[in-house]
């Protein structure tokens, strides 16, 4: 029984569907990130678990309760908002205490439980001010000081660090992950960033249209995206993709690139069922730019690293690495190179690229041939 | 040379800036400063002189026979019972539509429902509704309800037509307040009144601060709806004013009109200089982010 299952859940307003049949499971303890562009229906599923939306058809139990009908306050859960909404004519103490009020929890029990929340997130010194006297942070952690208050079995957040300037938004973030490694609490966490997916999530469910793309753990979405929208979204730099005609030889599967002077072979994985029905056929070649890298950074478990010639066309350094673009087939193709290793716009370079860890899509479906 | 010749051209604008600025506050204030001056007069003074010339005795006669003396056609009780006629009937007024206005803007922004949106646009019709339109069928319904007492009839016309302005200001202040403090609430296990009383309400001072200064406004200066739906001792102030002002026999007497309409004009502006501050505050409140 998963601490938290959401079962063909559909919401539509009239003839518009917003969400098109959701099936997600997780474990106690795990922290489940809904991840998507804005319009997908990650916010819509958040609030539908928490209550504040109601759901069109299908099920979501938490625990082993079913809780479409009950409301929010019955649903043993808490939620921190983007906008963080701490009641602006309340100080921290009653802000954390409101809820605790309403459930009618003894004074003296309350006191216990705001001290025990103000050092797990040292917020101590903070208790008799207003929202207003707090910078963006402070409030971030008053926010999930409330949540946490209510010690309850389901932690609902919504963009929670959208609203943080870059620096603060990292450090937060491995607060909330440290956070969540002590308490061992389950957490649903709406985000767009693809990198507070990564960083966070225990398993992540790519949405996209209202619809679930992937649901994994981030290393099988980041290395068997199942589709070219999940490959193309998570991963920064983002995965290239390069139309290429696909050729059986030996057994293995072997596509051809054109770097604009010379067409070079590249053979790739032993072919599978699914790659051999393409055979003939365009397909697209998804690569990430760190496994087309300059020799002397490359390495594979495997070994057969295969050797490319490009010509570069812009080089963006990063510090640890820099981005080398040069064009392949006609497509601007991004490779991450040691920066001693990345040339000048207008060289010749060497670049080799990992074959276990190129991607094949069908062009047409977009889905991954495994 | 350039540069003092252009201070002086700046110097210049200034001055005639300023001297414009002070006229046109001399022109509004001098019909304020005739009335003072007048008030504190005695009639054969006003009868001799001057209608700008300063009072050469102080005299406070004309107010004490405004406040207690003065006849209001064949009444001659002068203007405080009048007085107290409007504040029964303005106090509760105001409340009232100020309390259930808030109440209105509450559910209009945070708890939509099927039609909402029209029924604000009828509300906001509402409010460009002239008096003249609202009588008879007011008077109609007040027929039908047979409320036989003035201020009752006055507080319940005050209140409704009052209601489309207070809910209006209410509820574009509320829809600036971010919805996830409603839901945050509703997670914590607040009611619609709790949300209401405990969180919305408390930081809709400036708000409450515009609705009341401006139903006072309204309420207490009404002549028409005064004049219309209340009778004899119990009509409002505005309408004892004028009886007092066009009672036709005997000698005018101005100095008395005067310190009776400073009466009438006194808790308006009182209510101004009280909550002025919050009633621009509360006016542009939202349409610059903080």
């Amino acid at each position: 029984m998963g601490a938290l299952s959401i079962r063909n859940v559909k919401k539509s307003f009239g003839n518009t569907h917003i969400l098109k049949g959701i099936d997600l499971e997780i474990e106690k303890g795990q922290f489940l990130i809904l991840v998507g562009p804005s319009g997908c229906g990650k916010s819509t599923l958040l609030n539908m678990i928490a209550g504040l939306d109601d759901i069109t058809s299908g099920e979501i139990a938490i625990g082993d309760r079913v809780v479409n009908k009950l409301s929010p306050k019955d649903r043993d859960i808490a939620m921190v908002f983007q906008s963080y909404a701490l009641y602006p004519n309340m100080t921290v103490r009653k802000n954390i205490a409101f809820g605790l009020d309403i459930r009618k929890v003894p004074k003296p029990e309350q006191e216990e439980i705001i001290a025990r929340v103000a050092k797990t997130l040292q917020i101590e010194h903070l208790l008799d001010r207003k929202p207003m006297q707090l910078s963006g942070g402070q409030r971030q952690r008053v926010a999930m000081g409330r949540a946490l208050a209510r010690n309850p079995t389901l932690f609902l957040f919504d963009e929670p660090l959208s609203n943080l300037d870059a620096k603060l938004r990292v450090e937060m973030r491995s607060e909330i992950k440290l956070l969540h490694q002590r308490l061992g609490t389950t957490i649903v966490y709406v985000t767009h960033d693809q990198i507070e997916a990564m960083t966070l999530g225990d398993r992540i469910a790519v949405m996209k249209d209202g619809e679930v793309r992937q649901f994994g753990s981030p290393q099988q979405i980041y290395d068997a995206p199942a589709d070219l929208y999940v490959a193309g979204f998570i991963g920064s730099p983002s995965m290239n993709f390069i139309p290429v005609q696909l050729r059986e030889e030996d057994g293995h599967a072997v596509v051809e690139l054109d770097n604009g002077r010379a067409v070079q072979k590249v053979r790739l994985s032993p072919i599978s069922d699914s790659q051999r029905a393409f055979v003939g056929k365009q397909v697209v070649l998804g690569i990430r730019p760190e496994q087309l890298t300059d020799p002397e950074s490359a390495h594979s478990e495997h070994g057969n690293l295969q050797t490319l010639q490009a010509t570069v066309a812009i080089t963006e350094p990063t510090g640890p690495d820099t981005l080398v673009t040069v064009t392949f087939n006609g497509i601007k193709t991004v490779a991450r190179c040691h920066p001693r290793a990345a040339g000048a716009p207008g060289q010749q370079v060497e670049l080799t690229l990992d074959p276990t860890k190129a991607l094949l899509f069908d062009p047409t479906s977009e889905k991954r041939l495994a | 040379m350039a540069d003092y010749q252009q201070s002086l051209q700046a110097k210049l604008i200034r001055f005639g800036i300023y001297a414009v600025l002070v006229l046109m506050a001399l022109w509004y204030l001098a019909p304020l400063y005739v009335m003072l001056s007048t008030s504190f007069k005695t009639l054969d003074e006003i009868r001799a002189g001057n209608l700008l010339s300063l009072p050469g005795t102080f005299s406070l006669d004309a107010w004490s026979a405004a406040w207690s003396t003065a006849c209001t056609g064949v009444e001659c009780g002068g203007m405080k019972s009048y007085f107290a006629n409007s504040l029964k009937m303005m106090i509760p007024a105001v409340l009232i539509s100020t309390l259930v206005g808030a109440f209105n803007g509450y559910i209009l922004s945070m708890w939509r429902f099927k039609g909402s949106d029209m029924f604000f646009m009828a509300l906001l019709i509402g409010t460009f509704l002239p008096f003249q339109v609202v009588i008879l069928p007011m008077a109609q319904v007040l027929g039908w309800l047979q409320l036989e007492n003035s201020t009752g009839r006055l507080v319940l016309v005050h209140v409704i037509y009052g209601l489309q302005f207070t809910t209006l200001f209410f509820r574009n202040y509320y829809v600036t307040v971010p919805g996830e403090l409603v839901k945050a609430a509703r997670i914590d296990g607040a009611g619609f009144f709790r949300i209401f009383f405990k969180i919305l309400l408390p930081i809709s001072v400036p708000t409450i601060m515009v609705c009341l200064i401006w139903q006072t406004t309204q309420i207490w200066n009404d002549y028409l709806f005064g004049v219309v739906f209340s009778s004899g001792e119990g009509q409002p102030m505005t309408v004892a004013l004028n009886n007092l002002v066009n009672t036709s026999t005997g000698v005018k007497q101005y100095n008395v009109d005067m310190a009776a309409a400073i009466i009438a004009a006194l808790p308006t502006l009182l209510v101004y200089m009280v909550g002025g501050k919050y009633f621009v505050r509360g006016l542009t409140a939202g349409a610059v982010k903080g």
